[in-house]
C-alpha cells in the first residue's frame, strides 16, 4: 500500500510547506455535505459513500496516510463542525462487520494504514473541555486505527506558529 | 405535571431508531410529550418552542464518538437564540456497538453544553447495541428502562441508566454479522462485496 503524509485543516493556514510528500487539505474551501446515515457505503456500494461530493476525495488519503495532522477547533469538547462533518463522512473506510479490539466491539478496516496520529485542538478550551477532548482521541483511535497519536492544544492565535513547527518536526524526520 | 419536548438529533432523523426510541418514550411517559426531528432548517422555530416547556429531552445516537453535527449545529444555534425559561435536558443516546460505555463522551459534551449555557442537566439513558436491539427479543428490556427513564423525568427524579444486550463481545460480532449481511442481502451485495478492501476503487 502506497503511504502518505496528511495534514486536514477546518481553515486556510498561512504555512510553508516544502515537502512533496506532504499533502495540505483546507477542508472550509471544499463541498461537503453531512452523513445521511443510509448505511449505503456498508451494504449498497461497500467502500464508496453515495454522496459524490467532496468527501469521497479525502476519505482514500485519509486511509492511505500513515502520518496525520488533523487541526480543528474545539466546541463542547469535540470538533467543530467542518472536521466533524469530515470524519462522519469517513466511515466508507469501515467494514459494516464488527471485530473485537482489546475486547470492545469495533468495525473491521478496510485497506487503511496505521496511522501516527497528531491532532491540533484550537480555540479558547477549558480545561474539562480539553479532558473531554482527551477520551474523544483516546476513542477514535480504536476507530480510527491510530496506532500512536499526540494532541496538542493551542489558541487561534498560535495556531499558524504551532502548526509550522509540527511541520517542521514532520519535514525532519523525512530528510 | 410538567411537560416534555423531545428533539431527535439523528441526521436521519425521519426514519431512525431514535425515533422509535421517543416513541417508546411517549407510550410510556406520564407527562404531556411533543416530538420533532430536528432538520437543517427548523433552527429557529424549536428555539422558539423550548420556552413552554419544563423539560427537553434529546434523542440521538452516537457518531463518530461523539455527536453527530445534526446535533452540534442544533445546539449552536440554540446557544445564540435561549429560550426566556430554559427547560432541564435530559438525553437519550444510542449506539451501533454493543458497549453502552462508548456513549460516555458524547453524554460529557452535552453536560458541559448545559453548564456552559445555564440548563440544568437531567436524565440520561445509553444504549448499547442500538442499531439492531429493538428487532431481538431484548426490545423488552429497552422497554422497561424507557419506562424507568420517562418516570425519572416527569417525576424531577434524574437520574442516569443503561441497557444493552445480555450477550457477550463474542456472540455481538457473530450476531451482528448476520445482522449487517442479511442488510446486504436486501440490497442484493453479497458479504463478499461488503468485505472488499478497497476504497473508492
Ligand atoms: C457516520 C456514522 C458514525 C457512527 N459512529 C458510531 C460510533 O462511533 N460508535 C458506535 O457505537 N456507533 C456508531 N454509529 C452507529 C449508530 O450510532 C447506530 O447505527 C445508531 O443506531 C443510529 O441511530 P439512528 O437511527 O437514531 O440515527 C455510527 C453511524 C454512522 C452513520
Amino acid at each position: 500500500m502506497f503511504k502518505t503524509k496528511l495534514i486536514l485543516s477546518d481553515r486556510p493556514l498561512n504555512i510553508n510547506i516544502k515537502s512533496d510528500d506532504i499533502k495540505f487539505i483546507n477542508l472550509s474551501s471544499l463541498k461537503i455535505a453531512n452523513c445521511i446515515g443510509c448505511y449505503g457505503c456498508w451494504t449498497k456500494t461497500p467502500g464508496k459513500c453515495v454522496i459524490r461530493d467532496d468527501a469521497v476525495k479525502i476519505y482514500p488519503d485519509i486511509a492511505k496516510s500513515d502520518k496525520l495532522l488533523y487541526i480543528s477547533r474545539i466546541k463542547y469538547g469535540g470538533y467543530d463542525t467542518i472536521m466533524k462533518t469530515m470524519l462522519e463522512r469517513a466511515i466508507p473506510v469501515q467494514q459494516a462487520f464488527i471485530r473485537l479490539v482489546a475486547g470492545e466491539t469495533h468495525h473491521v478496516q478496510r485497506e487503511v494504514a496505521p496511522k501516527n496520529a497528531t491532532i491540533i485542538a484550537y480555540g479558547e478550551i477549558s480545561d474539562e473541555e480539553k479532558e473531554i477532548f482527551r477520551k474523544l482521541v483516546a476513542r477514535n483511535a480504536h476507530n480510527m486505527n491510530f496506532e500512536s497519536y499526540q494532541i496538542i492544544f493551542t489558541t487561534e492565535l498560535q495556531l499558524e506558529e504551532t502548526v509550522a513547527s509540527e511541520v517542521e518536526k514532520w519535514e525532519a524526520s523525512l530528510s | 405535571m410538567g411537560s416534555i419536548i423531545i428533539l431527535n438529533g439523528s441526521p436521519r432523523a425521519p426514519k431512525s431508531n431514535s425515533k422509535r426510541y421517543a416513541g417508546i418514550f411517549s407510550d410510556n411517559c406520564k407527562c404531556n410529550t411533543e416530538y420533532f426531528n430536528i432538520s437543517k432548517t427548523n433552527h429557529y422555530e424549536l428555539c422558539g418552542k423550548l420556552g413552554n416547556f419544563t423539560d427537553m429531552l434529546f434523542v440521538f445516537p452516537l457518531y463518530a464518538d461523539g455527536i453527530p453535527v445534526t446535533l452540534l449545529n442544533f445546539l449552536k444555534t440554540l446557544e445564540q437564540n435561549p429560550p426566556e425559561n430554559k427547560p432541564v435536558v435530559s438525553i437519550l443516546i444510542n449506539c451501533g456497538f454493543l458497549e453502552y460505555k462508548q456513549n460516555d463522551v458524547a453524554v460529557s459534551m452535552m453536560k458541559l453544553f448545559c453548564k456552559q449555557n445555564g440548563y440544568r442537566f437531567g436524565s440520561v439513558l445509553k444504549i448499547g447495541s442500538g442499531e439492531a436491539i429493538l428487532d431481538t427479543p431484548f426490545k423488552l428490556l429497552v422497554v422497561r428502562k424507557i419506562k424507568k427513564f420517562a418516570d425519572s423525568i416527569s417525576l424531577s427524579r434524574y437520574c442516569t441508566l443503561q441497557t444493552t444486550m445480555p450477550i457477550s463481545p463474542k456472540m455481538f460480532v457473530k450476531a451482528s454479522t448476520t445482522y449487517w449481511t442479511n442488510y446486504g442481502k436486501r440490497n442484493g451485495i453479497t458479504k463478499e462485496q461488503m468485505e472488499t478492501m478497497q476504497i473508492e476503487k
